[in-house]
């Protein structure tokens, strides 16, 4: 615009700028270099600067990879077990609010059903962890999960605790035992994040769906194409944006994911995943040094999705 | 000529033969919808039930027997277990941070959609990079940070921890940082999709940045803004790392801490637990039956056909 | 004093050409003055320039006596009337056509005044309270006129205003605008990709291609003297014919040898024809100017020919026939009583005293031909 000065929009962005700078920009960094460093090193590069001899070079990655203390902090089953919440959490969250959305679509109460799938947004992940550990408890009497399969004729199953009977990379379950990917307890855990963002998931498909317009939807109906056909020629392919949003969301909820397995098991048996381990390193052993390795590991994870998400952007802006 | 029972629009034979139609999508649709709400229900029913009845029987009893539902958890949670304290954090932890993101990524996410600037999409790119790096990543620089930076000030009501670790300023600062991202870049992309003409008939009518920001931008952006308010609001509200890490003092700790902490302390004493986490979860239920009109509402026709 | 220069301004976006080039023009104060032209031609951008929502890259404009290149657009004393109305969503009609008057911090009971006013003229006057969302198009239309005219503007500028319209709103709304123009006096710059308004409305009109200016002059010079195939082609509905062909000369004057047909040329068109015997032209000639031959005008000088009739289109108070000769199509608007239907030889009365003649490589126009639009 003519006549704008050319420190105006400085001025807006001011104030984020400075508290992005301080609390993203800065620490990034700094974690980055505290992860070449030993235990006591919270202060990242200003502790650097001290004491040089706290530089450790790559001892921490190697600690994350060769995994020495696995009873203590199990960095394999770390990984492994983020990889599984990536895929599975990701993979059943977007099918599941996606049924919703085209189901609640069509329907008058559309509003109060979606609520009902919606709630559990709302609530933390901690109050989530009371709710699912009441529902997962082994005693049948109290544990409604296990009531039911108790009420089904099998027998109850200690879900957070169990690794499963399959045999999985870091349970030997015995020699009798199929390998599976997928220890139960972990899946007990994924399922409660899927309760819980199944609901996010369907309320941006819900309104991606609202802008499908419905002229191209009836004229698809009157060419005489099928509600399936419909819905798989046209209803996605026009929804793939919006589901490539929800699910890129997903996949970093996946990754960071904490509070809901730190209340719900602590980490143990074989739970835990990198941000609880980063936890206990950091705050629990005052390691902060491998902490801030681990919390790499995660940034690493992360970038594919950065670019993913940068590149689509980039592709927004040019059709705008 | 065959006969067809075609039913004419809106006769009944017609209403009937649309509903069967639906019915698959109606059974699913609720069977889904109360498999989704059992467990809060389960909750629910057991914060209400006599401490020995929750560890024994299971809280479908409830529904049977509705005459032994009692406060008793409640009220030991909150008397005993400072819950009632937390729930206070909680709001003024809460309330501030997202005033604060909103305006702040408001400002930010009006530069980036209508201004030129030098670097703008670099800093844009940068920001939306930003989105997904964990707070891991931030913490232990941060709260280094806050170790330093700890300000004590003497004065009579303003006075205390002003800013560092254990300081409500501190820990509005950090939820602010970490919401921009996603503010920016939701305020940014919605900004940006408002008419140009109408910024443009504006700024011919006189009006300045700071007039189209406020007579315009806000009034045709509340449906955006209503709905960040609602997610910055259950985020920070629903945070635990944070706090975790940036608030030691359990004086302050906001009801998130307090739950986990009663879990870690008593496991299994669901009574406790679960009308402790009910509490927790009480007001962003509110808020979320009360704003949810706002965002599923999304803006009305404006002043273009369609 | 409210007029506006336009001096050598060029706007460059970076693109392959620039949007505007050297448009030179000058608007007296009082005109009702059109930009017309194809998509991309450069209209848009120049009103923008003018109104202050483009930066100008080189050249200079004036309104009034002032330079206006880095004078804000609020500064300028315009007011515009965008093609989709712009009008505030969340605010009342009175709302809106204050909003600008508001700002000045003009007094509550002088925009009180005003906007009555102007609703009256308008008609809107029960409007006032309602939302834009509550309001048809044409009156949406109506209301972004009401906030302009609020202003008092030295300039009114249009872009593209009634082509959102429905068709017969457009024709009720063109006069409006018309009127509108007598009854305030002030200065109108409209933007137009429609030809018929340009037509039906300016006082002068700037026809534009690719950037550049094409033609400026009244509605009745471009009609009848257009300076290339371009304007020609693009002023009148239907279109021009054109016919490719030579000039030839023999013992009976100057012709024009053309694909299927010729035509003589008469005499006193001679002289600026003359040097172009033997060199390919591009001869253009009006349907309004191709007769049938039962129907022919009195007066009329012609040549007449025989055609084969692909479509007759009955409009009732005229028949626009398309018409094959050997390969080419062409149309022409026939009286009404004419029995013209498809494939039957319709024998034809071309008037060649109103043919255009084009120099084929360059495309202007050579020579006059006669007006159509003044006495004879």
């Amino acid at each position: 615009m003519i006549g704008r000065r050319w420190w105006t929009p400085w001025i807006w962005l001011s104030p984020a700028l400075v508290l992005l700078t301080v609390f993203l920009f800065y620490p990034v960094v700094n974690t980055f270099v505290t992860s070449f460093m030993d235990a006591d090193s919270a202060g990242g590069i200003w502790d650097l600067i001290d004491d040089p001899d706290k530089f450790v070079g790559l001892d921490n990655y190697e600690f994350i990879i060769d995994n020495p203390r696995p009873l203590v902090s199990n960095t394999h089953a770390a990984l492994y077990n983020n990889g599984l919440w990536l895929i599975l959490f990701t993979g059943l969250t977007v099918p599941v609010g996606l049924l919703f959305a085209v189901l609640a679509a069509r329907v008058r109460y559309e509003a109060v059903a979606k609520s009902a799938i919606f709630i559990p947004m709302a609530i933390s992940f901690v109050a989530a962890s009371v709710i699912w550990r009441f529902m997962y408890e082994f005693n049948p009497d109290v544990g409604t999960v296990n009531a039911v399969k108790t009420e089904l004729g099998s027998a109850s199953t200690a879900w957070l605790q169990d690794r499963g009977s399959p045999q999985t990379p870091f349970v030997d379950a015995g020699p009798d035992s199929a390998w599976g990917p997928l220890q139960v307890n972990n899946f007990a855990l994924i399922l409660v994040g899927v309760w819980m963002w199944a609901g996010f998931a369907m309320v941006v498909l819900s309104a991606g769906l609202k802008g499908i317009s419905t002229e191209v939807l009836e004229a698809a109906r009157v060419d005489g194409a099928g509600e399936w056909y419909i819905f798989r020629r046209i209803i996605l392919p026009i929804l793939s944006p919006t589901i490539v949003v929800v699910a890129t969301t997903l996949v970093i909820q996946a990754l960071k994911k904490f509070d809901l397995v730190w209340v719900m098991t602590g980490g143990r048996a074989e739970t835990d995943v990198v941000a609880t381990l980063f936890f206990t390193e950091a705050f629990r052993q005052g390691e902060f040094g491998r902490g801030a390795a681990l919390a790499v590991v995660l940034l690493a994870w992360v970038v594919p999705i950065m670019v993913i998400s940068i590149r689509r952007f980039q592709f927004q802006e040019e059709t705008r | 000529m065959a006969v067809t029972t075609q039913a004419r629009r809106g006769s009944p034979l017609d209403v009937l033969r649309r509903f069967a139609q639906r019915l698959p999508v109606h059974v699913a649709l609720i069977f889904f919808a109360l498999l989704w709400s059992i467990p809060t229900i389960a909750l629910l029913l057991s914060s209400f039930r006599e401490p020995g009845d929750v560890v024994t029987s299971g809280w479908w009893n409830a529904i049977t027997h509705p005459l032994d539902l009692s406060l008793s958890n409640y009220e030991d949670v909150l008397n005993t277990r400072d819950m009632d304290r937390a729930f206070i954090n909680s709001l003024i932890i809460t309330v501030p941070s997202t005033f604060f993101v909103v305006l702040v990524a408001a400002f930010a996410a009006y530069a980036f959609a209508w201004m030129q600037f030098p670097g703008r999409n670099a800093l844009f790119i940068v920001m939306v990079g930003l989105l997904v790096v964990p707070l891991q990543m931030t913490l232990i620089p941060v709260l280094r940070l806050y170790t330093d930076l700890t300000i004590d000030v003497d004065m009579p009501i303003l006075g205390g921890r002003v800013f560092g670790t254990n300081s409500y300023i501190g820990i509005w600062m950090a939820h602010a940082a970490y919401g921009l991202p996603f503010a920016i870049y939701l305020l940014r992309n919605f900004f940006g999709s408002l008419p140009r003409d109408i910024l443009e008939s504006a700024y011919i009518d006189g009006a300045s940045d700071a007039g189209i920001f406020f007579r315009l931008i806000i009034p045709l952006s509340m449906p955006a803004i209503a709905a960040l308010t609602i997610f910055q609001f259950l985020w920070v509200w629903n945070d635990l790392l944070v706090s975790l890490i940036l608030l030691g003092d359990p004086e302050l700790a906001p009801m998130t801490l307090k739950v986990s902490s009663l879990v870690s302390s008593f496991g299994t004493q669901y009574q406790l637990l679960t009308a402790a986490a009910f509490i927790s979860m009480a007001l962003p239920l509110v808020i979320f039956f009360a704003l949810q009109r706002y965002f599923v509402q999304g803006i009305l026709a404006g002043s273009v056909k369609g | 004093m409210a007029e506006v220069r336009f001096e050598n301004v060029t706007k460059d976006f970076g693109g392959e050409r620039p949007a505007v080039k050297d448009f030179d023009l000058q608007i007296a104060d009082k005109e009702f003055l059109v930009l017309v032209g194809p998509s991309g031609c450069g209209k848009s951008t120049t009103l923008r320039m003018l109104a202050g929502l483009e930066e100008i890259t080189s050249g200079r404009i004036y309104i009034g006596d002032r330079l206006v290149n880095d004078v804000a657009a609020k500064d300028r004393d315009i007011a515009m009337v965008f093609q989709s109305y712009a009008l505030y969503p969340h605010m009342s009609v009175f709302d809106n056509m204050a909003f600008g008057l508001k700002l000045r911090k003009v007094k509550k009971d002088e925009i009180r005044n005003r906007v009555e006013v102007a609703a009256r003229t308008l008609g809107i006057e029960e409007l006032l309270k309602r939302k834009p969302r509550a309001l048809s198009g044409g009156q949406r239309q109506r209301v972004a006129l009401g906030r302009a005219i609020v202003r008092s503007p030295a300039v009114f500028l249009f872009d593209e205003p009634l082509s959102n319209l429905d068709a017969k709103l457009r024709v009720q709304t063109r006069a409006e605008i018309s009127k509108l123009h007598l009854r305030l006096g002030t200065t109108f710059v409209y933007v137009t990709h429609d030809q018929v308004e340009a037509m039906t409305m300016a006082t002068r009109i700037v026809v534009m291609k690719d950037g550049l200016i094409q033609q400026v002059g009244t509605p009745s010079e471009l009609y009848d003297y257009p300076t290339n195939m371009f304007v020609a082609g693009f002023i009148g509905s239907p279109s021009m014919n054109f016919f490719e062909g030579t000039v030839m000369k023999d013992d009976g004057g100057l012709f024009l040898d053309l694909p299927g047909f010729q035509l003589p040329l008469p005499p006193e068109r001679a002289p600026d024809i003359e040097a172009r015997a033997g060199k390919p032209i591009v001869a253009g000639v009006r349907p309004e100017n191709i007769h049938a031959r039962e129907y022919t005008p009195p007066g009329t000088r012609t040549a007449e020919f025989e055609s084969e009739v692909e479509v007759a289109e009955l409009l009732g108070n005229e028949t626009i026939a398309h018409l094959s000769i050997g390969e080419e199509t062409f149309l022409a608007r026939l009286d009404p009583r004419v029995q013209a239907r498809p494939g039957e030889k319709l024998p034809l009365a071309i008037d060649i005293e109103r043919v255009q003649i084009f120099d084929r490589e360059s495309e202007e126009r050579l020579g006059e031909a006669k007006p159509t639009t003044k006495p004879a």
